[in-house]
């Protein structure tokens, strides 16, 4: 009411009515809560790591030394583990988030169809994304045993022979690779059926009539359809797959040698097993911008695709 | 040639039947509507014309082809949609332009039939914006677009003004009704909307349960409705029922509550057949006057006005005569009044019988 009173000319600011005033301060007492709890749980423990990453500080060794940039910069041009535990957490993104992406595109294109029943085929959809990872790890490492594995076992029964899966190193990042387009495929598909369900049934019935086949409906109804779908499974699944820990942890604990170890699992062992805080929150940072630089270039990617719809 | 042949067909969902063996015949070039209300079946049946539904029994042809087991894309019909469905993520002259692209015509082909349909339709404008920039009205030029660049052998349309606004709506039965005159395809259209059904019309197909009540021109169906259920489906307001027997062996008709209505000469043969049946008496409500001025056809009936809504151009008033209730529109300069008596008239070459029973109507020659 205050505010219609006041706004008489164009250039004058709308002032806020006594209820709106109150009301803007209950949402700031809302928020109030929240917003500590982030504080406590998300800025300290980031703005910490900032701040051991400049200092030597080692709980094998006395001592907690400022060095400034000394452990970034031993990181990048010194560090050859560093190196290759960062490509090989390139190549699991390359290799795996499109991997994850055809498979749980397929997964969940067949848990669209008209099935009579339907709970079978969502269960078989969500398990994989309900079992812990490590789970899922133990029992790919288990498929992959040389001795008793499922794999070795049909490699024999078509007549073809064992593999060292674990302990060859390019087998090794294979089957971890495996395992960990079965983990994330079910994620993958429950955002994309999320996004073919939206999908008007009457677009597929024009198309149809237009005389597209179902191939074709595919191609220019479904794919771009479910573009704005794809793009934010894999952002997440991209850095998720920057993150990769677990399934190779549990797997291989990255070896044979360092052929399956990621930079999640380096800072990792730098931290714990080496107990170097210093060098493992610095090594964190740099994970850190890796992410962020991945996520900026797919919002970015969305934001130019949403302009121009 | 391009007539819709109709034979027999049957659409069940397991022991359920939903149309009853129906057989219909649509000329080359006429514009037929189905309509009815919910769940009468005249959307399934039009899609069962498109192929998006399969048929159980019977046979479907278009042209000189049978149809039964050929999907949509083989039978050469277009279709606008109640939702339109529009492809959203191409452009205005894309969505025109894709059944050609599919059919792999030339570029310069494509250009010049989108270019064409887009000026029929004034939508030469729109053709670089996507669906989600243009208004309900536009969508609905462009839905027609899409269906006219292909010049199919049927256009079909599933209730397509039903998304629309009142005002928009009749402009839209304008400009489908001078499309149709220009380029003169067979047309069938499916609407629940009365209005609509007898202003577009060639032929009116009225639905009801999955059978088809009665098929004729506009105003043999508002005139010589052939069922109860056509003619309280026709008109707006539509025609009124009252409960009758007919009296001094077909010379009058008596309403429920004493009131006789004289016959004319020409329908009382007709009448004396039914002489001692309950039937059922039907008037449009414009066959109903006030103040009538004495004449041979007219029978002057003494009603109770109880309520009045004035349209403007006309009043509708809800009467009271003997025990029953009926609808009559005016002029407004009648001096309808709520609450006051009127002295009314029954235009008596116009009133129709029904069957209780059956509903079906009761119609002597010349009728």
């Amino acid at each position: 009411m205050g505010a219609s009173v006041t706004a008489t000319t164009g250039a004058k600011r709308y002032k806020l009515s006594k209820l709106e005033k109150s009301e803007r301060l209950l949402g700031i007492a809302l928020l109030t809560p929240a917003a500590l709890l982030l504080l406590a749980v998300v800025v300290y423990p980031i703005v910490e790591l900032l701040i051991n990453s400049l200092y030597s500080y080692r709980l094998t060794r006395p001592g907690y030394r400022f060095i400034g940039l000394e452990n970034y910069a031993y990181a990048l041009f010194e560090d050859d583990r560093f190196w290759h535990a960062t490509l090989n957490t390139v190549i699991f993104a390359v290799v795996t988030v499109p991997g994850a992406l055809v498979v749980g595109l397929g997964l969940a294109l067949l848990a669209n169809q008209p099935f009579k029943v339907k709970w079978p085929v969502r269960l078989g959809l969500l398990l994989p994304w309900a079992l812990p990872l490590v789970f899922a790890g133990l029992i790919f490492r288990w498929f992959f045993e040389y001795r008793s594995g499922i794999v070795n076992a049909a490699f024999e029964f078509v007549g073809l022979p064992p593999q060292n899966w674990i302990t060859d190193p390019n087998l090794a990042f294979f089957a971890v690779c495996v395992a960990i387009v079965w983990k994330s495929s079910s994620f993958m598909a429950l955002i994309l059926l999320a996004g073919l369900q939206t999908i008007p049934k009457s677009l597929y019935e024009a198309a149809e009539v237009d005389g597209a086949s179902k191939f074709q409906q595919f191609v220019e109804i479904t794919l771009p359809m479910l573009k704005p779908a794809i793009v934010v499974a894999l952002i997440f699944r991209t850095i998720t797959a920057i993150q990769t820990f677990d399934i190779p942890y549990a797997m291989t604990n990255g070896g044979p040698g360092n052929a399956t170890e990621t930079m999640a699992m380096y800072i990792h062992k730098t931290t714990i097993d080496f107990l170097d805080l210093g060098y493992g929150s610095a090594l964190a940072a740099i994970m850190f911008v890796v992410s962020a630089i991945a996520t900026s270039v797919y919002l970015r990617h969305t934001r130019r695709d949403t302009g121009r719809n | 040639m391009s007539d819709v042949v109709l034979t027999k067909v049957v659409k069940a969902y397991g022991a359920t039947a939903v149309i009853h063996g129906v057989d219909l015949h649509i000329k080359s070039g006429e514009f037929c509507v189905f309509v009815g209300p919910s769940g009468c079946g005249k959307s399934t049946l039009l899609r069962m014309i498109a192929g998006l539904e399969g048929i159980t029994d019977g046979e479907i042809r278009i042209g000189d082809k049978v149809v039964n087991d050929l999907p949509p894309r083989e039978r050469d019909i277009a279709m606008v949609f109640q939702d339109y469905a529009l492809y959203p993520h191409k452009t205005v002259f894309e969505n025109m332009a894709f059944g050609l692209r599919l059919r792999k015509r030339p570029e310069n082909e494509i250009q010049q039939r989108v270019k064409e349909a887009a000026a029929i339709l004034r939508i030469e404008h729109l053709l670089d914006r996507k669906p989600g920039q243009l208004s309900g009205g536009q969508r609905q030029r462009v839905a027609m677009g899409r269906a006219i660049v292909r010049n199919p052998k049927a256009f079909l349309f599933d209730e397509p003004l039903s998304n629309l606004d009142a005002l928009l709506r009749s402009e839209m039965r304008v400009e489908i009704n001078k499309l149709h005159k220009r380029l003169k395809n067979t047309v069938i259209y499916v609407t629940h909307d009365q209005v609509e059904a007898m202003t577009l019309a060639d032929k009116i197909v009225v639905l009801s349960a999955g059978h088809i009540i009665q098929v004729g021109p506009p105003d043999e169906i508002y005139n010589r409705p052939a069922h109860k259920f056509v003619a309280g489906f026709t008109g707006s307001p539509p025609m009124n029922f009252l409960d009758c027997t007919i009296a001094d062996g077909g010379g009058a008709i008596e309403l429920a509550g004493g009131v006789k209505l004289a016959v004319p000469e020409a329908r009382r043969a007709t009448c004396a057949a039914q002489a001692g049946k309950k039937l059922t008496f039907g008037i449009r409500p414009e066959n109903v006057l006030a103040n009538p001025a004495p004449a041979a056809d007219v029978a002057a009936v003494a009603a109770q006005v109880q309520l009045t809504e004035p349209l403007g151009a006309e009043t509708l008033g809800l009467l009271r005569v003997g025990d029953g209730e009926l609808t009559g529109r005016f002029s407004p300069e009648a001096g309808l009044r709520a609450g006051a008596p009127l002295a009314a008239g029954f235009e008596m070459r116009k009133f129709h019988l029904f069957d209780p029973e059956s509903g079906a109507a009761i119609r002597g020659a010349g009728w």
